[in-house]
């Protein structure tokens, strides 16, 4: 591990730190080449040109993914200046962050909600939602017998089917949420092109927000039981 | 600007290659005695001089206590992590060390990347004798399961070697470079990488693309301390049982015969993999002697356990690739121990198809490394290697819990970027501690490093300080700082948790007497001396030879070249003295040919010519 300061920001999006010409959006000047800094608070779906549509067709994001790291890779500026070997740096792994999250469905409507201010990084709501409550409470009941049952030697093999039964039953809540959330993420895109007022695009982008936080739940509920079971 | 190589530093050989201009090709560069492979062997003799590769290799067996080998499973390692190492490997560890290593060599002692800074260099000497050039950049590889501190401890040993490194690369990744350009195919790849000391497996995706071809890593997985040292072990294990049992001598108290047994045992290892079975046979006190014979099922047996311990990390890599065996095109084998039939079942059983492994298994790493040299170095890229962190980075939060901030099987380089805060009023620092790896709690994870920002006095949650860490395409993370409020860049003091700090590796530099360059024209001047004084003994010897019948002029003429000769062997400029020696060469021409003449004419008239 190695300590570099934060190189010092030329002002981009202006003009080209090397010949000065004007630059328009792009990882490189038109007139010299050379590549530029990163815009302060330029979001993946910006990086990659694409409008903040929750569709990504995968193959074409995989190909335009492969066609930037070949520029921008840092193996073309070894034997270019410090500056632009920073640059280079900089712009391959904000490709590479970019790609990875936005090839993954769910890691890309969690990061529109959190450039959008809706979701705070790492932050789930951990109270159960009012309608599982029921399910969740057998739930840990089971599983406090399951550990009961294994310090004293109860019955073990009942109980882990009630608890396979009722993780099989989460799972298929989740696929459940999962196409709810596609069906919300595809009227967001339909939204997108019609110009939608903020109060449509708010209440979409809080029922994503909303869906997200039951699934990160349910699966924590899930990982949970699978972790008793593993060690049952 | 010298010569650009790639090195493959590995636990129980080590090679360098080079891109050969003509051909396009990577060929490895062979030492003295014309191999490839430099034994990963460093030895100290009592006058402080340092020997690497074979002959620190026979002086395992006479000097053991001034001998290391598998140095490299201590790069990067704290004492604490290396206890179970000390059972099986005879390293001398300084009791003093805690988070650098130091191994005692005699009465010396040394960090694990000085050691592996000998190697370094020696296969540099190869590289130059064989140029007569100077060697000052490489890619260097290492295992795709390295960590930080690791990958660290390597660069630093290339540093020491008075090596630019370009880059590290992951060994896995060089093979399916070389691979790949070898069979010029496209798909899914698994690279099982099963070498002296460490396991690695890669899956990668080839794709071609119309600027060139792209080589993805998709995933990587491993075991740093699993390898051909540890089968060695097991059979040492049984000889070491036997020993007792039916000799009834304790085997480490013959500490002449370990390495002795050891190098009986290694040579039955490689001979099971064409025969079915061989005989051992090993002297262990002045009146006994052990002998046994192994079968290959007996041995197999033996290695099961070992050989199976790959396949987790295999299906862990596969799992995060999101493939599955049948997906795989194609299976490329790497490492000496690939040459084990039971590893190559064990791999073709569970992929369901033949492995490959028509290149050679020791060469293919440092080839596939001299390609990605040359693509640094030229600036002329026909492929790119898009590799992965095999780790996930975190940092520690609130109850020792880790927060993962980059995952495991990103693509590199790779970033994240952490916002900082006070929690108490008129707090000063903020500790930071950044971890290595996948378990949730940090006391589990390798610490990398710890640091403190430092902030203004005032009220809590005022501060805002802004980290960015960033993992460069080594494979090395990079911290950063800024403060957001004030918009400084912040200094951040980082005490790497294991390993050595820039100064002390420039320090090092500085206490090294041979610099490399100095080194280099030292070592053509010494040669080029050498050579000057045999030819300038054989001239004398032709000038009283009787037969050498050549006119006054030519004389005066050999007599001249002699004297530039030895007025260029006073001074220390070695291209010089090469030019007189070429000089006096062309000189010596015609009076050589009139004595090989009249020699063949000797020989010829029934006398010997030694006679003559």
């Amino acid at each position: 591990m190695s300590v570099t300061k934060t190189q010092s920001q030329i002002v981009p999006g202006s003009a080209c730190w090397n010949c000065k010409a004007a630059l328009p959006a792009g990882h490189f000047c038109s007139a010299c080449g050379k590549i530029q800094p990163l815009p302060e608070g330029t979001d993946y779906f910006a990086f990659f040109a694409l409008p903040q549509k929750l569709t990504i067709d995968p193959v074409a994001l995989e190909g335009e993914f492969h066609k930037l790291s070949w520029k921008l890779h840092p193996d073309n500026f070894t034997r270019a200046t410090e500056h632009e070997r920073n640059l280079s740096l900089e712009r391959s792994s904000q490709l590479n962050d970019a790609y990875r999250t936005l090839r993954d469905p769910l890691a890309r409507i969690e990061y529109l909600l959190l450039r959008l201010g809706l979701r705070k990084e790492g932050a789930t709501k951990q109270q159960a939602p009012p309608e599982l409550l029921e399910e969740v409470f057998e739930l840990n009941e089971s599983l406090d017998e399951l550990r009961e049952a294994r310090a004293e030697g109860g019955d073990v093999a009942s109980l882990r089917d009630r608890l396979v039964e009722s993780q099989n039953n989460f799972n298929e809540k989740l696929g459940g949420l999962d196409e709810e959330l596609a069906s919300v993420a595809r009227e967001w895109d339909a939204a997108l092109d019609a110009q939608p007022n903020d109060a449509t695009r708010n209440a979409l982008l809080a029922r994503m927000n909303e869906i997200l936080n039951r699934r990160s739940y349910i699966r924590n509920l899930v990982a949970s039981v699978q972790k008793e079971l593993a060690e049952a | 600007m010298g010569r650009t190589v790639g090195i493959d530093l590995g636990t129980t050989y080590s090679l360098i290659a080079y891109l050969e201009p003509q051909t396009g090709a990577p060929k490895c560069i062979p030492g003295p005695n014309g191999s490839t492979l430099c034994p990963s062997v460093v030895s100290v003799d009592t006058d402080g001089r340092i020997l690497v590769g074979d002959p620190a290799r026979e002086r395992l067996l006479t000097n053991p206590d001034r001998t290391i080998y598998s140095v490299k499973r201590l790069m990067g390692r704290g004492v604490a992590d290396i206890q179970d190492e000390l059972t099986r490997f005879p390293f001398r560890i300084d009791e003093k060390s805690s988070n650098v290593i130091r191994v005692r060599l005699g009465d010396k002692l040394f960090t694990p990347p000085e050691i592996s800074a000998y190697i370094l260099r020696e296969l540099k000497s190869w590289a130059e004798k064989y140029f007569s050039d100077t060697v000052d950049r490489a890619v260097i590889t290492v295992p795709a399961y390295f960590n930080d501190a690791q990958r660290q401890a390597t660069k630093d040993a290339g540093r020491l070697a008075g090596l630019e490194v370009l880059r590290l690369v992951n060994e896995p990744t060089a093979a399916a470079l070389a691979y790949g350009l070898h069979k010029q195919k496209r798909g899914h790849v698994a690279v099982y990488d099963f070498g002296g000391g460490t396991f690695d497996i890669s899956i990668l995706k080839l794709i071609s693309t119309s600027e060139g071809d792209i080589y993805q890593v998709l995933s990587t997985n491993g075991d740093t301390h699993l390898g051909g040292d540890d089968i060695d072990n097991a059979l040492m294990d049984v000889a070491r049982r036997e020993i007792h049992t039916q000799l009834g001598l304790e085997l480490d108290r013959h500490g002449e015969a370990v390495q002795e047994l050891r190098r009986a045992l290694i040579r039955a290892k490689h001979e099971l993999s064409s025969s079915e079975k061989v005989a051992v046979k090993c002297r262990i006190s002045s009146t006994q002697t052990y002998s046994r014979e192994f079968t290959r099922s007996e041995f197999e047996n033996l290695i099961r356990p070992i050989v199976a311990r790959t396949m987790a990390p295999v299906k862990l890599a596969l799992a995060d690739a999101k493939l599955t065996p049948k997906e795989m095109d194609e299976v490329v084998l790497v490492g000496g121990s690939t040459r084990i039939p039971l590893v190559r079942k064990t791999v073709g059983d569970y992929f369901e198809r033949p492995p490959h492994c028509e290149l050679n298994p020791d060469e293919v790493v440092a080839l596939g490394a001299a390609v990605q040299a040359d693509i640094l170095e030229s600036g002329v890229k026909t492929m790119l290697l898009l590799d992965v962190t095999p780790l996930s980075l975190g940092i520690e939060t609130m109850g020792g819990v880790i927060a993962k901030i980059i995952p495991r099987n990103s693509t590199i380089p790779a970033s994240a970027q952490e916002m900082f805060t006070t929690g108490v009023e008129n707090q000063t620092g903020i500790d930071v501690h950044v971890l290595q790896g996948e378990r949730e709690l940090a006391k589990d994870c390798r610490s990398l490093a710890r640091f403190q920002l430092k902030v203004p006095p005032g009220p809590a949650g005022l501060a805002r300080i802004e980290v960015r860490f960033l993992i460069d395409a080594n494979g090395i993370l990079q911290v950063a700082a800024k403060d957001l409020r004030s918009g400084d860049e912040h200094s951040i003091e980082v005490q790497p948790s294991y390993g050595l700090s820039d100064a002390e590796v420039e320090h090092m530099l500085e206490e090294s007497i041979e610099f490399a360059e100095q080194d280099f024209a030292e070592r053509q001047l010494i040669e080029a001396r050498t050579e000057a004084e045999a030819i300038l003994t054989a001239t004398e010897k032709a000038f009283r030879d009787p037969r050498s019948e050549i006119s006054p002029a030519e004389r005066r003429s050999i007599e001249n070249s002699v004297a530039a000769l030895r007025s260029a062997l006073a001074g220390t400029d070695y291209k010089l003295v090469r030019q007189r020696i070429d000089e006096l060469n062309q000189a010596t021409t015609n009076l050589a040919e009139i004595l090989m003449n009249s020699a063949l004419q000797t020989a010829l008239e029934g006398k010997r010519l030694d006679d003559v």
